[in-house]
C-alpha cells in the first residue's frame, strides 16, 4: 500500500516536472507575444506555485535523507543539488518577490532597487528546471540500466550546469557593462535632452512644453525644488510606476532635476532577454534530448548491453548467447573483454555443463502445492 | 479370498498413487518455464528438477499428502511413469505426424537390390515406440525430435545448396548423394530420427557428466548389426547414417556427411528454446551456438568446416 502511494506521488511529481518545463517556456513567450495583464498575472502565480511545490518537495526529500543520515548522499549522489537549485533560489529570488510586489502593491520594491537587478540575473537559472527532466529519464528507452542512467545524467547535468552558470555569469557581466557604459539609444536621447537644456541660456514654459511634447519620456521637471512640469499626477505615478520605471537625472548648472520614463526601455530589454531565454532554453532542451536519445543509445550499445549479456552468461547456467562485437568498436576495452567472454568463457562453460544446468523450473514455482 | 481383497486394496492404492502422480506432473508441466518446450525437453527439465531438488521435495512427497512411506527411488519411478504416459501422447502423435510428412523416395537411391519399397514410417514408429521406453534413448531423442519439428535442417540445407560450398560438396560429391535437395533434406531428417537407435545396446558407463555422448566406432557397428535385424525394411546405408551420427568425425574422417549434420543439429536442438528472447547486445541464438561449437569441435567430434559454414549462414541470415 505504501509503495503504491509512493508510486502515485512520484507519478504526480513527474507530471508537474513536465508542466514546469512547459511553463518556463511560456513565461518568455508571454512577453514576446505581449499577452494581456491577466494572463501574465496567472503566470506570476503559477510560477510561484511551481517553485513553492518543488521547494517543499526538496525539503521533504532532504529531511527524509537527513533522518536516515543520508543527507550528503542525497545532495551529491542523488542529484539533490539539482532539486535545490531548481527550486529554492527561484522561489526566493525569482517568483517570490514579484508575487509579493503584486499582492502588496508595486511600491514594495521601493528601496529594493539593487535586489531587482538580482532578480533579473536569477531568472536566467530558471533553465536549471530542465535538469528535473532527468528524474523521468529511467523511463526512456536504452536507459533501463542504472549505470546508463547515472552516466548519461552526469553528462547532461555537467553540460547544463556549465551552460546555466555561464549564462548567469554572462548576465552579471552584461549588467555591469551596461551600467558602466550605457550606450543605448534611450540613454543617448536623454543625454541629448540634458545637453539641449544645459546650452539654453534661459528656459521658458513654451520651450519646456514643446520639448515635453516631443520627448514623451520626460515625466517631471523640477527647478529650484519646484516642479515646473508634470506629465502625470502623483496618484498616477504611484499606481503605474515602480522604482525601476524611471531614471532621475540632475543638471547641476541649472539646479534642475528631470525624471525620465524608462518603461518602454525596460520592456525592450525584457523582450530582448526573453528571446535570449527562449534561445538558451531551446538550446538546453536540444542538448538534453540529444543526450537522452542519441548518447544513451550509444552508451547502451557500447557499454551496458555487452555488460548485461556477459552478466547473464556468468549468472545463468543455461544462458549461452555471445556478445555482439560491433566492427567499429572492436578495440574498445569492453569489447576486448567481450571477445574473451565469447572465445574463452562460453566454450569452457559449454564443455563443463552439468545436467542440472538446464533446469529452468524453480522450487518457488511449487510453493502452493508443496507448502 | 484374502489374496483377492489384498489385490483389490493394492490396486486401489496404485490408482490413487497414479492419480496423485499425474496431478503433480501436470502441475509441473503447466509451469511457464516448460510449457512451450517440446515433449522430451519437458521431460528432461522435470527429471532434472526432481533430481536437483531431492532434499526439498522428499519430505513433502513422502508425506501422507502424496506417497506416504515410499523411498525416493520408488517415488521417482511412480512420477516418471506418469510423466512418460502423459508426454508419450504428445510425443508419439507428433512423431507419427513427422514420419507421415516425410517423402521416402530417397530410399530408392539408397536401397539394395531386393528390398521392398513400401513406406517405412510404420516400422520406424513401432521401433521408436519400443526404444522410447528406455530412459537414455528418450533423452537422446530430445534433440533430433526438436530439430525435425523445427525444420531447422531444411533452412540450413536450403542455404547450403544456395551457397554451394563445403556442405554441398560433401553431400553431393563426397557422399555421392545423387538426389534432389528435397530428398537430401528428408534423408537428413530420417538420419536424425534414427540417431537414438544406438541405444539398442545398453550404455554401460555412467552417462552423468559425459557431455559429448560420443561413442566408439566399434560400438556403433555392434549397434548397427543388431538394428539391421530389427528394421530390415530400411537400407543399411540409412541406418548407418543415423547410428554414425553418434561417433566422432575426428576419429572417423570417412563419417557420412548426413551423419555429421545430424550430429550437429541434434546437439543444437537438445536444449533449444524457440521462444528465447534476444537481449540487446547479444548475438542471435544459432550464431552464438555455432560459434561456441566451433571452439569445442574437438570435444564433440564435430566437423569444423561444416560448423564454419553453418556459422556463416546463421550470421548472414540473422538466425
Amino acid at each position: 500500500m505504501k509503495s503504491k502511494i509512493i508510486k502515485i506521488l512520484e507519478g504526480f511529481v513527474t507530471f508537474v516536472i513536465i508542466l514546469v518545463i512547459i511553463h518556463t517556456l511560456i513565461e518568455d513567450l508571454a512577453i514576446i507575444l505581449n499577452w494581456n495583464q491577466e494572463a501574465r498575472t496567472f503566470l506570476l502565480f503559477s510560477s510561484f506555485f511551481f517553485d513553492l511545490f518543488f521547494t517543499v518537495e526538496f525539503l521533504i526529500r532532504f529531511s527524509n535523507a537527513l533522518s536516515k543520515k543520508k543527507a550528503l548522499k542525497y545532495i551529491f549522489f542523488e542529484r539533490g543539488w539539482i532539486d535545490f537549485l531548481a527550486a529554492v533560489p527561484l522561489l526566493i529570488f525569482s517568483s517570490g518577490p514579484p508575487l509579493l510586489a503584486y499582492l502588496m502593491g508595486g511600491t514594495i520594491l521601493a528601496g529594493m532597487g539593487s535586489i531587482y537587478n538580482i532578480l533579473k540575473l536569477v531568472k536566467a537559472i530558471r533553465i536549471a528546471r530542465i535538469l528535473r527532466i532527468l528524474k523521468i529519464f529511467r523511463n526512456i528507452k536504452y536507459a533501463d540500466s542504472k549505470m546508463a542512467q547515472r552516466h548519461v545524467a552526469k553528462i547532461i547535468t555537467t553540460s547544463i550546469a556549465v551552460i546555466v552558470f555561464s549564462i548567469f555569469g554572462y548576465s552579471i557581466l552584461q549588467n555591469n557593462i551596461e551600467s558602466m557604459n550605457p550606450n543605448s539609444e534611450y540613454e543617448k536621447s536623454r543625454e541629448n535632452i540634458i545637453t539641449l537644456l544645459e546650452n539654453r541660456p534661459t528656459l521658458s514654459m513654451e520651450f519646456i512644453n514643446n520639448l515635453t511634447e516631443i520627448e514623451n519620456t520626460i515625466i517631471q521637471i523640477k527647478q529650484n525644488d519646484e516642479a515646473v512640469y508634470r506629465r502625470y499626477d502623483r496618484d498616477y505615478i504611484i499606481n503605474n510606476f515602480s522604482e525601476n520605471d524611471f531614471i532621475h537625472k540632475v543638471i547641476v548648472k541649472l539646479d534642475m532635476e528631470i525624471l525620465f520614463d524608462v518603461r518602454e526601455e525596460n520592456a525592450s530589454i525584457e523582450l530582448s532577454q526573453s528571446w535570449n531565454n527562449i534561445f538558451f532554453f531551446s538550446l538546453v532542451m536540444l542538448i538534453v534530448i540529444g543526450y537522452m536519445i542519441f548518447y544513451s543509445a550509444h552508451f547502451a550499445m557500447t557499454v551496458t548491453d555487452p555488460i548485461n549479456v556477459m552478466k547473464r552468461g556468468i549468472e545463468e547456467k543455461s544462458y549461452n548467447l555471445e556478445v555482439k562485437l560491433p566492427k567499429h568498436y572492436k578495440n574498445d576495452d569492453i569489447f576486448q573483454l567481450a571477445k574473451a567472454y565469447n572465445e574463452i568463457f562460453l566454450p569452457l562453460k559449454d564443455r563443463n555443463k552439468e545436467d542440472d544446468d538446464i533446469v529452468d523450473l524453480k522450487m518457488d514455482d511449487l510453493k502452493d502445492i508443496l507448502g | 479370498m484374502l489374496k483377492v481383497s489384498e489385490n483389490i486394496i493394492n490396486g486401489d492404492k496404485m490408482d490413487i498413487e497414479s492419480q496423485k502422480a499425474v496431478q503433480f506432473i501436470n502441475r509441473l508441466l503447466s509451469n511457464p518455464a516448460v510449457q512451450n518446450l517440446y515433449p522430451l525437453q519437458k521431460e528432461t527439465q522435470i527429471l532434472q528438477f526432481l533430481k536437483v531438488n531431492i532434499k526439498q521435495l522428499l519430505p513433502t512427497l513422502s508425506s501422507s499428502a502424496f506417497f506416504p512411506g515410499k523411498s525416493w527411488e520408488n517415488i521417482i519411478k511412480i512420477l516418471y511413469s506418469a510423466l512418460m504416459d502423459i508426454l508419450n501422447n504428445e510425443l508419439l502423435s507428433g512423431l507419427e505426424k513427422i514420419l507421415n510428412n516425410i517423402d521416402y523416395n530417397f530410399i530408392a537411391f539408397l536401397r539394395e537390390q531386393g528390398l521392398p519399397v513400401e513406406n517405412p514410417q510404420k516400422n520406424i514408429l513401432e521401433f521408436e515406440k519400443n526404444l522410447l521406453t528406455i530412459a537414455e534413448a528418450r533423452q537422446a531423442f530430445a534433440g533430433p525430435y526438436t530439430a525435425v519439428s523445427l525444420k531447422i535442417t531444411d533452412q540450413y540445407i536450403d542455404e547450403a545448396f544456395n551457397r554451394r560450398e563445403y556442405i554441398y560438396f560433401e553431400l553431393v560429391k563426397v557422399q555421392k548423394l545423387k538426389m534432389s535437395k528435397e530428398e537430401i533434406k528428408n534423408l537428413v531428417k530420417v538420419s536424425l530420427l534414427l540417431k537414438n537407435i544406438i541405444h539398442v545396446i545398453p550404455f554401460n558407463q555412467n552417462r552423468s557428466g559425459n557431455v559429448s555422448n560420443v561413442v566408439h566406432i566399434s560400438f556403433a557397428q555392434k549397434a548397427l548389426e543388431q538394428v539391421k535385424e530389427k528394421i530390415k525394411i530400411l537400407p543399411e546405408t540409412l541406418l548407418k547414417s543415423g547410428i554414425n551420427s553418434n561417433i566422432s568425425f575426428l576419429e572417423n574422417p570417412e563419417m557420412e556427411t548426413t551423419s555429421r549434420l545430424a550430429s550437429i543439429f541434434a546437439f543444437r536442438c537438445q536444449n533449444y528454446k524457440s521462444f528465447q528472447k534476444l537481449d540487446r547486445g547479444a548475438d542471435t541464438p544459432d550464431k552464438s551456438w555455432f560459434n561456441i561449437a566451433r571452439r569445442n569441435y574437438k570435444f564433440y567430434g564435430f566437423d569444423i568446416k561444416i560448423l564454419d559454414e553453418l556459422y556463416k549462414t546463421a550470421a548472414e541470415n540473422g538466425w
